[in-house]
C-alpha cells in the first residue's frame, strides 16, 4: 500500500463570526487605503487627520449607541420599493447586514419574527 | 513537473495524493479562478450557489474572507492579476466588483437577466459580463454610470466571456453551441465555431495564445487566434473543465465522474486520476505557478491537488520512507 503524502495541517476554513478580511494581515495593512480623506492629500496635515478621526469616531458610537437605545423599540423602517414597515427592534448582527425584528407589521400581515436585509433600508425612526 | 533524478521518481511513484479540502461553501462550487503571483502570494476565489464567493489563499486553501452582498446564486467569480479587486456573476441579476483587500463591495452592475460570466481586462480598467440575456458587454471601471458597449449576436445564454489577444479580442462560449471571437472596437464576429453540443468549460492561455474548451467527453485545444484546432482528447467520462499547466506540458480535466484526470498534453496519454471528490467536478484550474490545481464540485467543497506528488509545497510535506535519503525538491 503506497503512502499518503504528508500535510502539516488542513486549509483553515471560514470564520463563523465575520466575513474576514483581517484589518492586520500585512496586505490589508500595506494595500489598503485609507478611508480618511484628509490623509489622501499631499502634505498630510497630522491636526487635520485627527481632527477628521475624531469625527468618525463620534459619529460611529452615535450609531452604536443608537442600535442600544432602540433594543425593544418599536421602529419604523423606510425600505426600497416605497415599503414601510414597522417592528420590534431586536439586534443587529456584527457586520450590520441583518436587522433581527419581531411583530412585523407588514402589508400583507404580522410576520413573528423577521431578518430585515439592511442593504434593503433607507432609513430608520424611533421614538427615544 | 520535470522529474530530474531517479530517486524523485522513486517518491512519485511511491506516494499517494493527498488533496486538501477547502470547506466552508454550503451548495455546490460552479466556478474558480487564481489571481496572478503577487508580492503577498497568489489567491483563489470561489463562486458557489450559495451566494456567497470565498477568497482563500491559493497555496495553502486558507480562507481569508467571504464577499458578501448577493441575493442569489453565483455563478461565476474573477481576481485581477495583482488580487486587489473580485468581480462576480449572479443569479440575482447582477454583476459586483468588490475589494479584494478589504471585501467590500466597490460597485454593482444590473443586468436584465442572470450573469454567468465576468472577466477583467489586463489592467482592471474594464470588465466584461456575460448572461442568459445573450449580450456581452464592456463596463468601462472608470466610469460605471456609463452605458456598457453591448456586444449582440449569440442565440443562447453566455456561460463564458473573456478578454485576449491583449485584451483586443473577445472570446465567448454559449449554449447556442458556439464559441465566437469579436474584435473589441467593431463588436464583430472575427471568427466562429461550431459544435454538436454545448460547450461546457473556456479556459484561455494568454501565453502561446491556447484556447481550451470542453465539450462531451472531449477535451480541445485551439489557437486563440486562429481558431484552427490544434488537438482534441477524449477522456472516459463526460467532462465539465479543464486546465492547461503553464509549462504546456500536460493537462487536467474534471467532470460527471466525480474524479480529476491528469493527460500528458503531448501524447493525449492518461497519466492518472483521482478519487476525492462526492460529487461532479464542476471547476478545474492550474495556480498562476503550476505547482497545484484546484477543483471545484457539486460536494460545495474546493480540493487543491499536487502536480508533483509529494514534493514540499504549500501544506504537503515531503517526508520519505526509510530507504530513500532526502530529497531536496529540484526544478
Amino acid at each position: 500500500m503506497r503512502p499518503h503524502v504528508s500535510v502539516l495541517r488542513l486549509p483553515r476554513g471560514p470564520d463563523p463570526n465575520g466575513r474576514g478580511f483581517d484589518p492586520n494581515s500585512p496586505r490589508f495593512i500595506a494595500l489598503c487605503p485609507t478611508t480618511i480623506s484628509a490623509s489622501t492629500e499631499t502634505g498630510t496635515d497630522s491636526v487635520q487627520i485627527r481632527e477628521e478621526q475624531r469625527a468618525r469616531s463620534v459619529l460611529r458610537e452615535s450609531f452604536l449607541r443608537t442600535l442600544i437605545a432602540m433594543t425593544n423599540k418599536q421602529v419604523q423602517f423606510h425600505m426600497y420599493e416605497r415599503v414601510k414597515v414597522e417592528a420590534k427592534f431586536g439586534a443587529s448582527d456584527i457586520d450590520v447586514l441583518n436587522f433581527q425584528v419581531s411583530e412585523l407589521h407588514t402589508p400583507i400581515g404580522v410576520q413573528k419574527e423577521a431578518l430585515l436585509r439592511c442593504q434593503d433600508v433607507i432609513s430608520y425612526s424611533f421614538d427615544l | 513537473m520535470i522529474l530530474t533524478s531517479q530517486s524523485e521518481t522513486k517518491v512519485s511513484m511511491a506516494m499517494r495524493q493527498t488533496p486538501l479540502t477547502c470547506s466552508g461553501h454550503t451548495r455546490p462550487v460552479v466556478d474558480l479562478a487564481f489571481s496572478g503571483i503577487t508580492p503577498y502570494g497568489y489567491f483563489l476565489i470561489s463562486a458557489c450557489k450559495d451566494g456567497k464567493p470565498m477568497l482563500r489563499q491559493g497555496d495553502t486553501g486558507d480562507w481569508i474572507g467571504t464577499f458578501l452582498g448577493h441575493k442569489g446564486a453565483v455563478w461565476g467569480a474573477t481576481l485581477n492579476n495583482e488580487a486587489t479587486k473580485a468581480a462576480t456573476a449572479a443569479a440575482d441579476f447582477t454583476a459586483k466588483v468588490w475589494d479584494a483587500v478589504t471585501g467590500d463591495e466597490v460597485l454593482t452592475l444590473a443586468h436584465k437577466h442572470i450573469v454567468k460570466s465576468v472577466n477583467f481586462t489586463q489592467d482592471s480598467s474594464c470588465l466584461l459580463t456575460g448572461g442568459n440575456d445573450k449580450i456581452i458587454r464592456i463596463y468601462d471601471l472608470n466610469k460605471p454610470e456609463a452605458e456598457p458597449q453591448e456586444i449582440t449576436g449569440h442565440t443562447s445564454a453566455i456561460k463564458k466571456a473573456l478578454w485576449c489577444n491583449n485584451d483586443t479580442q473577445i472570446l465567448s462560449a454559449a449554449d447556442d453551441k458556439t464559441v465566437r471571437l469579436w474584435d473589441r472596437n467593431s463588436t464583430e464576429v472575427v471568427k466562429q465555431l461550431s459544435f454538436d453540443m454545448s460547450v461546457s468549460s473556456m479556459e484561455y492561455i494568454p501565453d502561446g495564445e491556447v484556447l481550451v474548451i470542453t465539450y462531451g467527453k472531449t477535451i480541445a485545444f485551439y489557437n486563440a487566434l486562429s481558431l484552427d484546432m490544434i488537438k482534441t482528447v477524449d477522456a472516459p467520462a463526460s467532462i465539465h473543465s479543464a486546465s492547461l499547466h503553464p509549462d504546456k506540458d500536460f493537462f487536467v480535466a474534471g467532470g460527471d465522474d466525480f474524479k480529476l484526470y491528469k493527460f500528458d498534453y503531448g501524447t493525449k496519454e492518461e497519466l492518472e486520476s483521482y478519487k476525492g471528490h462526492f460529487g461532479p467536478v464542476h471547476c478545474v484550474r492550474f495556480s498562476p505557478d503550476g505547482e497545484l490545481y484546484a477543483s471545484g464540485s457539486e460536494d460545495g467543497t474546493l480540493r487543491l491537488w499536487q502536480t508533483a506528488v509529494g514534493k514540499t509545497y504549500g501544506l504537503w510535506k515531503c517526508v520519505l520512507p526509510g530507504e530513500f535519503s532526502c530529497l531536496i525538491p529540484n526544478e
